[in-house]
C-alpha cells in the first residue's frame, strides 16, 4: 500500500477557472471561489482566466510551496482534457501529483445550464465543495512500470493491415500478421482501377503483398483467427486459431520430412477437383473448385481447401504426387503469441442492400452492386473486363449508379452513416464505362457529391466533362420491365423539380459499407469499444484517432469508420507509429489504481477472484492464511472487488472507500459536517 | 416517353398532363448547340445556384437562368426555347463574372435565344431593332428635335455615321442580308400582326 | 488639334448622338482639354445592339461590329467610345475576332462581299478608362483641367455592366466593388457616394427595356431607392443607354408605379464638361428627362 502520512493536517488549494466565458459566463466564478475559502481544510482559494495556460499553473505551484498544501484541487473542464495538465503543475509545485482532484464545472454544468446562472452557481459550488472532501483525503501513489514484449500484431491483411505492418516490421518490430482468408491482399485486391489517380488496384497493391510475404520482420499467418486473448499492454497473450487448410507450405513440408514437397502453386489440383462453388472472392459470379486460390495474385501462393465443400475423393491428393502437399485430414491448430501492442485492421463488408426492397437488389438481374461492378469491369475478372448485363450478356448502353444505396439511411434498415468512398468509385465507375464502352451514357443519381480529397474535386470535374450525367435526386425506386428486363429508375431531379423515370439497361448500387462479421468478436477479444454503428471507438476523434481506450490497442483503416484508400494507409502508418512507441521505449507506466487487498481483514472466501473481469486476483498462501493477491499490471481499477468485498478488505487506489464517502457526505449535508 | 392522355376534355388533359422526365423526350443535340453558339461548357454546370442568386431578373420574376442552365443539360430544348422568361436576362453578366464553374451562363441563354429565333419565336422589339438598323444604320435613329439640338450645339444636324454618309448603307444592307435577317424581321413581324 | 494629342477615331454609337448630343459635343471638347483629339470615324452604324443582335444571331452581331472596327482599321486608328454598349460589341467582337481564326475567317468571309476584311490591327477603347489611365491621361491631369469644382455635390457612380463584366474576359480587376470612377468624379471635386448593390444592372439590357418594360423598370426603381437612400444629388455613368434608362425610366416608373425621384442623371462627360466650365446650354442639359437644374443650382 502506498505511504500514507499520518495524522496529516489537510491543507487543500482550489483554483477556479473562468475558461474565458465558457464558464464565467454563466457560473459566478467569484462567488465560487469566496465559498471555497469557506470550506473546511480549505487554506487558499484563487481563480483565473484560464488556469490551463502557463501563469495558471504557475499559481498552483506558487500555492503548494508558500503555504504548503497537501492536495489541489482545479474547478475547470473534465479531466479527460486537463488532468494530466494538473497533475504536472501540482507535481511542479513538489507534491505528488496523485493529490491532485479535478472539479468539472464545464462540460457537466456551464455548457449544460447555459441559461440558469444562479443554478449552475449553486451546482459548481457542490462540486468544488465534494472535490475539497476528496482532496483532504487523498495519499501519494506511485505510478508501475511495466516491461513491453518486443512484437506487435496486425489483425487484418488488407491494405491497412499490410502496412502497419510493413511499418511495425520496417521499424525492428516483429510483427504477427493475422489474415481470416487464405490471402493477404482485401477489398482492395478486388478493385479494378482507384480514384482518382486510377492506379491499376492490383499492379499497387501486388509489390505491397510481396513486400509483406518477403519481409522477414514479419510473420505471416493467414487462414488465421484470433481465438482469445490475455494480458495487456506490454504483455498480451494471444490465442491464434490457424484453421486447417488442407494444404501444407514447403516449409510445414520439410518440417514433416517431406523433401522438396509442400504446395508449390502450380495448380494441378484444381483440374481433377470435381467440386464446383461459386467462388466468393468474385462474389459468387466464377466458379471455383473446393481446393483453390482467389486469384493468380494471392500471397502466399499456397491452395486452401474448403473443407466444408471437399467430397475426399482424393484426386487432388494424388495429381500433388510427390510434394504430398494436400493434407485432407489436417485439423485446426491453436498457437500462442505474446505482444506487446496490437492493431486491428479488420475493414468491412458489403451492406447486404437486398435488405432496402425498393431497389431490388437480387430480384431484377440488371441491378448489381459497385463491388460486383469493379469484378465485371476488371480485366481479370469473370467476364474479361466486358461489363455485361446479367440478364442477357449485353452490353449495356445506359447506366445509373445510385448512390447513398443504404447510407445516410435513418429508417433502421439501412446505415445513418456516410460511407465515404462511393461517390468518389463512382465517379470512377462513370469514367470507366465512358472508356470502355462507346456511346454509353452513364446517369449518376447522387444527394451530394462529397468530393473531398486531394485531387477529388479535380476528379469529379474530369467526369461531368467526360459526359456523365448528373442527377440530383435519391432513387425512390427501380421497376423492371419484364420483358426487355430493363429498369426504371424513379426519382425527382430535384433541380429541375420534376419527377424523372430514367429508362436503363443496368443500376449499379453504391452500397453502404459496414463492419465485417467477425469486426464484433475481435473487438470483444480485444476490450474495444464500439460507436453505435458498430465501427470500433478510437480512443478520441481528433486527438487520438488510432488509439482505443484499451491501452496497447490501436486502430486502422475502415474497421474504425468508412474511409477510402489513402486515408487507411495514413491512419494504418499513424497506428503503426503509435503501436511501436511503447516497445520502443520499453515498458510502459500503468496509472497506479490498483486494488490493494488488505491482509488482515482478508478471509481468503475468493468471491472476488472470480468476479475480476480482467483475470487480475489469485488465492495464495501467505503466512499459513489464504488470501487474495492482486497482479497489479492487470488490475484495470474497475473497483468491482472492492465494491462486493464482504470483509471490506480490498482498498481501491484513489478511490478508496473513506474518500468516496467523504465525497457524498460532502454534497447529502452540504458541507455542514 | 411521356404517357399520352386522350382525354376528351381538354382542360383535364392539360391539368393532369404526365410531368415526368423521359430521356427519349429529350433532344441531345440542343446542348450542343447552346456549348457551340454560347462558346462556354454547358455540361460542366454543377447546379449552385450562384447565378440565379446574381441575377437582377430573378427577385422579380419566375426567371431562373440555373434552370435553363439545366434544362439545357438535359436537352429540354421545346421547353427552354417556348419559355418566355429566356427574355428576361438584362445580359448584365454577373453570373458569368462569379460562375464558380467558369461558365458563361449569359451566353448560354444568348445561344438559347438565337436557337429561338432560327425558329421564329423571338419578341417583337427585337425584330423592330433589325428593321431600323436596315434602314438608317441606327438602332436609335435621330429625329427632327435632336437635329436641332445638334444644331443648337454647333455639331452638325446629321452625325459623322451612316446618318452623314448614306452611302455606307448598302454594305450594312448586304451584311444583313447575307443572313437574311431583315427578310425574317418583316415575315415574322408581319405574321403576327 | 494640338501636336502631341493623342488620336481616336471616335465611335459614336446610337443614343449619344442620336438623343444625348450633348455628352458627343462634351465629349470631343473635353476630351482635347486632356490631350484627346476625337476623330470622326465616317460611315459607323449602330455597334450594332449586343442585347438586341447577340440575341437573333450572334454572327450577325459580328460580321456588323467588324465592319465598324474596319473603318477604324482603314484610318489606321484606335477606337474610343463613350458607351459601354458600344464597349461590349466593338471591343469584344475586335478581341473575339483578334484571338479566334476560325471566327474571323467566318466574320471575313461576309465582309468580303462589301471588300472589306477585317485585319486586327487597331485596339477598342472607353473614354473613361482612357481618362483613368496615367499613360494617356490620369486623374491628375483630369483634376488639372477643371476651371469649376463641383464642390459639395454629391454623386453615385453607376458603372454599368458591358464595360466590365465578365470580368475574366477584361482588364478592369475588382468587378464587385470598383472605385476607378469615383476617383474620376473626386478629380473634379464633387463628393462620390457609395450605395448598395452599386454593380447592379440599370434593368434596359437585353433587350427587356423593350421585352418587358415593368420588369426593366423594377430593376432601375431598386437602383433608384438604393441612391435616394443616401442622398444623392445625381447619378453619373459612362453608358448613354444607362443613362437612357435611369433620366427617361424615371418618368415612366413614375407613370408605372407612382414613385418618384428626381434624381438627375449625367455621363461622366457632360460632369466634366461643367467641370471644365462648359455652359449648361453647350451640353444641352435641356434634353435631359429629369431636370437637372436643382444638381445646377447646388454647383454654379
Amino acid at each position: 500500500m502506498a505511504e500514507v502520512k499520518k495524522n496529516e493536517e489537510p491543507r487543500i488549494g482550489v483554483f477556479v477557472c473562468h475558461c474565458g466565458t465558457n464558464i464565467a459566463g454563466s457560473i459566478d466564478v467569484k462567488e465560487v471561489m469566496e465559498y471555497a475559502r469557506t470550506l473546511p481544510n480549505v487554506i487558499v482559494a484563487d481563480d483565473y482566466q484560464y488556469m490551463c495556460s502557463t501563469p495558471g499553473q504557475n499559481k498552483i505551484a506558487e500555492a503548494i510551496d508558500e503555504q504548503k498544501l497537501t492536495g489541489v484541487v482545479v474547478a475547470a473542464c473534465s479531466p479527460r482534457l486537463h488532468e494530466p495538465t494538473f497533475r504536472n503543475a501540482t507535481k511542479a509545485g513538489g507534491l505528488n501529483p496523485f493529490r491532485f482532484e479535478m472539479a468539472n464545472i464545464r462540460e457537466q454544468n456551464s455548457w449544460v445550464h447555459m441559461h440558469q446562472p444562479e443554478e449552475a452557481t449553486a451546482k459548481a459550488k457542490d462540486a468544488v465543495r465534494i472535490a475539497v472532501a476528496k482532496a483532504s483525503l487523498l495519499e501519494d501513489l506511485v505510478p508501475k512500470s511495466v516491461p513491453v514484449e518486443k512484437a506487435a500484431m496486425v489483425v487484418g491483411g488488407g491494405v491497412g493491415g499490410m502496412q502497419a505492418a510493413l511499418d511495425l516490421a520496417n521499424a525492428g518490430i516483429k510483427t504477427y500478421l493475422v489474415e481470416k482468408s487464405p490471402t493477404i491482399g482485401g477489398r482492395m485486391s478486388q478493385l479494378d482501377k482507384t480514384f482518382p489517380t486510377l492506379d491499376c488496384s492490383q499492379c499497387i497493391l501486388t509489390p505491397k503483398m510481396v513486400d509483406v510475404y518477403r519481409n522477414e520482420g514479419i510473420e505471416l499467418l493467414t487462414y488465421t483467427e484470433v481465438e482469445q486473448v490475455e494480458g495487456y499492454i506490454g504483455n498480451f497473450d494471444v490465442t491464434l486459431r490457424k484453421k486447417a487448410r488442407g494444404v501444407i507450405t514447403p516449409e510445414e513440408a520439410e518440417a514433416r520430412g517431406i523433401v522438396g514437397g509442400g504446395c508449390t502453386g502450380c495448380g494441378d489440383c484444381v483440374d481433377v477437383c470435381p467440386v464446383i462453388k461459386p467462388n466468393p472472392f468474385e462474389l459468387g459470379m466464377a466458379p471455383r473448385k473446393a481446393i483453390y486460390i482467389y486469384h493468380p495474385q494471392v500471397s502466399p501462393l499456397i491452395y486452401t481447401v474448403d473443407f466444408d465443400a471437399c467430397v475426399k475423393c482424393g484426386l487432388c491428393v494424388e495429381a500433388c504426387g510427390d510434394k504430398k502437399a494436400v493434407d485432407l485430414e489436417m485439423k485446426d491448430e491453436l498457437m500462442n503469441v505474446k505482444v506487446g501492442t496490437v492493431v486491428l485492421a479488420t475493414g468491412y463488408d458489403i451492406f447486404p442492400i437486398e435488405k432496402k426492397f425498393e431497389w431490388g437488389y437480387k430480384n431484377y438481374d440488371n441491378v448489381i452492386t459497385s463491388l460486383e461492378f469493379e469484378r465485371l469491369i476488371c480485366a481479370s475478372g469473370p467476364t474479361g473486363g466486358h461489363l455485361v448485363r446479367p440478364s442477357d450478356g449485353e452490353t449495356p448502353k445506359r447506366v445509373a449508379f445510385v448512390l447513398c444505396a443504404g447510407s445516410r439511411d435513418n429508417t433502421g434498415v439501412g446505415k445513418p452513416y456516410c460511407s465515404r468512398f462511393c461517390c468518389m468509385y463512382s465517379l470512377k465507375h462513370a469514367h470507366q464505362i465512358i472508356e470502355k464502352i462507346p456511346g454509353v451514357v452513364p446517369y449518376i443519381f447522387y444527394m451530394d457529391i462529397r468530393s473531398f480529397g486531394k485531387m477529388y474535386e479535380e476528379f469529379y470535374y474530369r467526369i461531368q466533362d467526360e459526359g456523365a450525367k448528373f442527377i440530383r435526386g435519391r432513387v425512390a425506386n427501380i421497376l423492371e420491365d419484364p420483358v426487355t428486363k430493363n429498369l426504371h429508375v424513379n426519382a425527382e431531379d430535384t433541380l429541375l423539380g420534376r419527377p424523372i423515370d430514367m429508362e436503363v439497361d443496368m443500376v449499379v448500387l453504391a452500397a453502404a459499407v459496414q463492419p465485417t462479421a467477425e469486426t464484433e468478436k475481435t473487438r470483444r477479444l480485444f476490450g474495444v469499444s464500439c460507436s453505435q454503428d458498430g465501427w470500433l471507438l478510437e480512443a478520441h476523434p481528433k486527438l487520438n484517432p488510432c488509439g482505443t481506450t484499451t491501452a496497447g490497442v490501436y486502430l486502422a483503416g475502415v474497421c474504425q469508420g468508412p474511409k477510402d484508400i489513402p486515408d487507411t494507409v495514413a491512419q494504418a502508418e499513424g497506428a503503426a507509429s503509435a503501436a511501436s512507441i511503447p516497445i520502443h521505449r520499453g515498458e510502459v507506466e500503468l496509472e497506479p489504481y490498483f486494488a490493494q487487498c488488505i491482509e488482515e481483514k482478508c478471509a481468503g472466501c475468493g468471491l472476488c477472484v472470480n468476479l475480476c473481469p480482467y483475470s487480475a486476483l489469485s488465492l495464495v498462501e501467505k503466512d499459513g492464511r489464504t488470501v487474495m493477491q492482486v497482479t497489479e499490471a492487470k488490475c484495470k481499477g474497475c473497483g468491482t472487488c472492492g465494491g462486493f468485498c464482504p470483509g471490506g478488505a480490498i482498498w481501491m487506489q484513489h478511490f478508496a472507500t473513506p474518500q468516496i464517502v467523504a465525497q457524498i457526505d460532502a454534497f447529502l449535508l452540504g458541507g455542514e459536517q | 416517353m411521356a404517357v399520352k392522355k386522350d382525354y376528351k376534355d381538354q382542360n383535364l388533359a392539360e391539368k393532369l398532363r404526365d410531368r415526368k422526365y423521359y430521356a427519349p423526350d429529350s433532344n441531345p443535340e440542343f446542348l450542343k448547340e447552346v456549348e457551340n453558339i454560347g462558346q462556354t461548357a454547358a455540361h460542366m454546370c454543377y447546379q449552385c445556384g450562384t447565378c440565379t442568386g446574381s441575377c437582377p431578373s430573378a427577385p422579380r420574376s419566375s426567371y431562373r437562368i440555373r434552370l435553363f442552365m439545366r434544362k439545357a443539360v438535359l436537352g429540354l430544348e421545346e421547353e427552354c426555347l417556348t419559355d418566355p422568361d429566356l427574355w428576361l436576362c438584362t445580359t448584365c453578366y454577373s453570373c458569368t463574372d462569379r460562375c464558380p464553374r467558369d461558365l458563361a451562363p449569359t451566353d448560354a441563354i444568348m445561344a438559347m435565344r438565337n436557337l429561338a429565333f432560327k425558329r421564329d419565336i423571338v419578341p417583337r422589339n427585337f425584330l423592330q431593332t433589325v428593321q431600323l438598323i436596315y434602314k438608317s444604320g441606327h438602332g436609335v435613329p435621330n429625329n427632327d428635335a435632336n437635329r436641332a439640338a445638334r444644331k443648337k450645339l454647333g455639331l452638325e444636324e446629321e452625325p459623322e455615321t451612316t446618318h452623314k454618309y448614306p452611302e455606307y448603307l448598302p454594305g450594312i444592307r448586304k451584311i444583313l442580308d447575307h443572313y437574311r435577317l431583315k427578310e425574317n424581321a418583316d415575315r415574322i413581324l408581319a405574321e403576327g400582326e | 488639334m494640338s501636336g502631341n494629342n493623342h488620336q481616336y477615331a471616335f465611335f459614336l454609337g446610337c443614343i449619344a448622338p442620336n438623343r444625348y448630343p450633348g455628352i458627343e459635343a462634351a465629349a470631343i471638347r473635353t476630351s482635347k482639354n486632356v490631350g484627346i483629339d476625337l476623330l470622326p470615324l465616317k460611315g459607323a452604324s449602330c455597334c450594332p445592339a449586343p442585347g438586341a443582335f447577340g440575341s437573333i444571331d450572334l454572327n450577325v452581331w459580328y460580321a456588323m461590329a467588324a465592319r465598324n472596327v474596319v473603318l477604324a482599321e482603314q484610318m489606321g486608328m484606335d477606337i474610343a467610345l463613350v458607351c459601354n454598349g458600344c464597349y461590349k460589341s466593338i471591343w469584344e467582337v475586335n478581341h473575339k475576332l483578334k484571338h479566334n481564326d476560325e471566327l474571323r475567317d467566318g466574320v471575313n468571309e461576309v465582309l468580303k462581299e462589301i471588300d472589306m476584311e477585317f485585319k486586327g490591327t487597331v485596339d477598342v477603347w472607353h473614354l473613361a478608362e482612357l481618362y483613368y489611365d496615367p499613360e494617356i491621361v490620369g486623374v491628375k491631369k483630369i483634376a488639372d483641367s477643371i476651371t469649376r469644382p463641383l464642390t459639395g455635390a454629391k454623386i453615385a457612380v453607376h458603372y454599368g455592366c458591358h464595360l466590365m463584366k465578365p470580368g475574366k474576359e477584361r482588364h478592369f480587376g475588382d468587378t464587385e466593388n470598383p472605385m476607378w470612377i469615383e476617383e474620376l468624379v473626386a478629380a473634379l471635386g464633387a463628393e462620390p457616394v457609395q450605395y448598395r448593390n452599386k454593380m447592379q444592372c440599370c434593368g434596359a439590357g437585353g433587350g427587356v427595356r423593350g421585352y418587358d418594360l415593368a420588369h426593366a423598370l423594377d430593376i432601375t426603381n431598386e437602383k433608384m431607392i438604393n441612391m435616394q437612400d443616401v442622398g444623392v444629388d445625381a447619378v453619373t455613368e459612362v453608358c448613354p443607354f444607362c443613362q437612357l434608362q435611369f433620366d427617361r425610366g424615371q418618368i415612366e416608373i413614375k407613370e408605372k408605379f407612382g414613385a418618384e425621384y428626381g434624381i438627375p442623371v449625367l455621363h461622366y462627360n457632360e460632369l466634366l464638361g461643367l467641370a471644365q466650365g462648359m455652359s449648361p446650354d453647350e451640353l444641352a442639359l435641356d434634353l435631359h428627362a429629369i431636370d437637372v437644374e436643382p444638381f445646377l443650382k447646388k454647383i454654379l
